[in-house]
């Protein structure tokens, strides 16, 4: 039975260096039934490892996701825009809430995570390291990471460990909304005035280099991605879900008469693969490394708030209450 | 007819303004689950200020909902300034909260029953809403008022800061008596006096003083504005007034 | 000191606002500052089960089930919420759901409804009447 000694109990099994073979195999056995694993099992340390890293990047990039937009709010055009943008930034911080409760049921404190978010330790998405300079870019944001996001998101909502799915699939079912105001509102842009028009083209050779890096590089097929994949940590590559994205979403920027800025991309029809130029892989790892334009603002604001918002969270601690492992 | 245009005005510029105030909190608040409340009550009253721009068009004939909100000038808006100083710190901002939606909550209690229908019908329809935000306002301001020796200062240093803004609210117009002996709505003098019996015994629990002396600021309801309003205004107007009126956007 | 270098000049009226270069840059959550969990359940609608949705993080009760109330409440359909301490939770251990395994085991079929075959044992006497 488990109650609220759990803490103690995990963190020691995290941290063992014994992964043992049979129950190994069992844990194998049951991810190949398609079962899901959850927070109380047996589990190999280095799945919860990679677990807690990837969830816990993921919440992070809704915490810092959340400003580009949210800066747009009393800026965005009319009722409309605005409460769809109020009601979608506010999904993205909900998101970061199911996030990092999925990822405290393996141990690790919701603490502990924002401060390694905020000491850079770890990282969010690197889109977010680039400024929304125009309403046309909430567009962008809106309708194109947020789908880059979905095609992920639904992937990972298959894979194996129990509490990420539950929060993959309300996060889908909130993404839908995000990815058909975003479309809306781009479409908008898109077929009217010629103004509006410019911006989102603008817009969109800007953030095409981002769009294109969202996915991650290109894999090389390690012996490390293997592992992940049969544990059904990662579900796809990440050329698979770039691919599937392109597959789905190039179209619907062209129908509308938005160009791409890649002259060379273009799907190749025998392989289903698309192709296009280096996104400047370079660049990707100078920003994730620090040296993007917005990486320093997005963390001092976040460190700004969190400094601001202490008194709040101090004034109300009780040091009587016990702490636990939630069962989320 | 200019009475009532003048009541929802006065209302709709409150919500409008306010629930951009509020709506700065998103991603900014001080505890993920808190950030998510302030953008729910963020919606809802921009909502409300919608709901009443709508009755302006309908009944009235005015210039549509976005064109009242984000194409007036700041001396044409009839808000009190509670509501358009910029947040500052928590404290301030859940201090605002906790004044302005007691007011804003027996205000539409009150209208539940005017003779103006399309009034009476929404308030029926927010009740809900408001209930909740007056429950999350006593709730914070009861906790942090009897948390800890800072939490407490800061609380009613707020208090202190904003008392005579939230009187402001009250500020009479040109048309009180026309609104009782019509029925629409029983005035500012009533709302306040409700008003001041409902906050006092949440104050005291809260271990709060209201300020013994008091002057009410007044003047936001005939368009005079502190130097906060117009940079707000600004940002609301610039992308949608950046292409002629009525382009979609 | 000027805390936080940042790379390019701030674009947005709202981050501008609130004075950036007055942050420190060192600011730690302290371990508890964001306070217990309580789990979260949630009733669609009246003569409904309450299910199980999910946590939140509060110093009490009353403040838990009003973020309950954002959270699991503000965009499906919700009549009621309960909120408990997830250390107030108990639980069986996954290492025992064997305990569970012959639950719906066919030689358990004796207390289903599909276990009886009222109509066969009819349609044999019936038959049976017919040639007599
Ligand atoms: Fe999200
Ligand atoms: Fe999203």
């Amino acid at each position: 039975m488990y109650g609220g000694g759990y803490i103690q109990e995990e963190k020691q099994e995290a941290t063992s260096p014994i992964d043992d073979a049979q129950k190994l195999a069992e844990f194998e056995a049951r991810i190949d039934r398609g079962e899901k694993i959850e927070p109380h099992d047996w589990m190999p340390a280095d799945y919860r490892k990679q677990l807690i890293r990837m969830i816990e990047q993921h919440a992070h990039s809704e915490v810092i996701g959340a400003l580009p937009e949210g800066t747009w709010i009393t800026r965005a055009p009319g009722f409309r825009r605005k409460l769809a943008l109020i009601a979608k930034v506010q999904d993205e911080i909900g998101h970061a809430h199911l996030l990092y409760s999925a990822a405290e049921t393996l141990g690790k404190s919701r603490e502990q995570m924002i401060n390694d978010l905020l000491t850079g330790k770890s990282k969010y998405s690197n889109v977010f390291n680039y400024p929304a300079k125009t309403w046309a870019d909430v567009t962008v944001i809106g309708f194109l990471i947020d789908a880059g996001a979905i095609v992920n998101q639904v992937a990972n909502s298959k894979g194996s460990y129990g509490p990420y799915c539950r929060a993959l699939e309300r996060i889908c079912y909130e993404e839908s909304f995000h990815l058909k105001q975003g479309h809306d509102a781009f479409i908008t842009l898109a077929t009217g005035t010629k103004a509006q028009h410019d911006m989102l083209q603008d817009a969109l050779n800007r953030w095409w280099k981002p769009i294109m890096h969202f996915h991650g590089p290109p894999d090389k097929i390690s012996e490390h991605t293997a592992k992940l994949m049969r544990w059904k940590v990662k579900m796809a590559t990440n050329d698979d879900m770039r691919n599937q994205f392109l597959d789905m979403y190039v179209p619907k920027i062209l129908e509308i008469g938005i160009t791409i800025p890649d002259p060379n991309l273009k799907k190749n029809e025998a392989t289903g693969q698309w192709e296009f130029s280096d996104p400047d892989w370079d660049e990707f790892k100078r920003v994730i490394n620090g040296d993007g334009p917005c990486n320093a603002e997005r963390l001092a604001v976040r460190q700004y708030v969190e400094e601001h918002g202490k008194w709040v969270r101090t004034a109300m601690m009780n040091p009587n209450q016990k702490v636990v492992i939630p069962f989320a | 007819m200019e009475a009532i245009k003048n009541l929802l005005f006065r209302m709709a510029d409150d919500e409008l303004i306010y629930g951009h105030r509020m709506s700065e909190w998103t991603g900014m608040g001080p505890i993920m689950e808190e950030d998510i409340a302030f953008s729910s009550m963020a919606q809802d009253k921009i909502g409300h200020a919608l709901a009443n721009y709508s009755i302006l068009e309908k009944e009235f004939q005015t210039a549509n909902p976005d064109k009242l909100a984000f194409f007036r000038k700041e001396n044409e808006l009839m808000n009190c300034q509670l509501v358009e100083l910029s947040n500052h710190e928590y404290d301030f901002s859940l201090v605002r909260h906790f004044l302005f939606d007691h007011a804003d909550f027996i205000r539409y209690e009150m209208l539940s029953t005017s003779s103006f229908a399309p009034l009476a019908q929404l308030s029926k329809k927010i009740k809900g809403e408001l209930k909740y935000h007056v429950l999350h306002a006593d709730t914070w301001l009861t906790r942090l008022g009897n948390a800890t020796e800072e939490s407490h200062a800061r609380m009613q240093s707020a208090l202190n800061e904003l008392w005579n803004y939230a009187l402001g609210i009250f500020e009479p117009s040109d048309f009180e008596a026309e609104l009782i002996a019509e029925k629409i709505f029983d005035g500012e003098k009533v709302l306040q006096q409700k008003w001041m019996e409902k906050i006092s015994p949440i104050i005291e629990k809260a271990n709060l003083k209201i300020p013994s002396s008091s002057a009410p600021v007044y003047g936001g309801r005939k368009g005079y504005h502190t130097d906060q309003l117009q940079p707000l205004l600004t940002e609301m107007a610039e992308v949608i007034s950046s292409e002629a009126e009525g382009t979609e956007w | 000191m000027s805390k936080i270098p940042l790379n390019t000049p701030v674009l947005d009226p709202r981050i501008k606002r609130v004075d950036l270069e007055s942050t420190y840059g060192t600011t730690a959550i302290g371990e508890n500052e964001h306070w217990i969990s309580w789990e979260v359940f949630h009733q669609k609608k009246r003569g409904d089960q309450h299910v199980h949705v999910g946590i939140v993080h509060a110093p009490d009760a009353q403040l838990a089930l009003l973020f309950a109330k954002e959270q699991f409440g503000r965009r499906l359909a919700c009549v009621n919420l309960w909120v408990t301490k997830s250390s107030d939770i108990f639980s069986f251990s996954y290492d025992d759901e064997d305990i569970f395994d012959n639950a719906t085991a066919p030689e358990k079929q004796y207390r289903e409804a599909s276990g009886f075959r009222v109509m066969e044992k009819i349609n044999r006497y019936k038959k049976s009447k017919q040639k007599a």
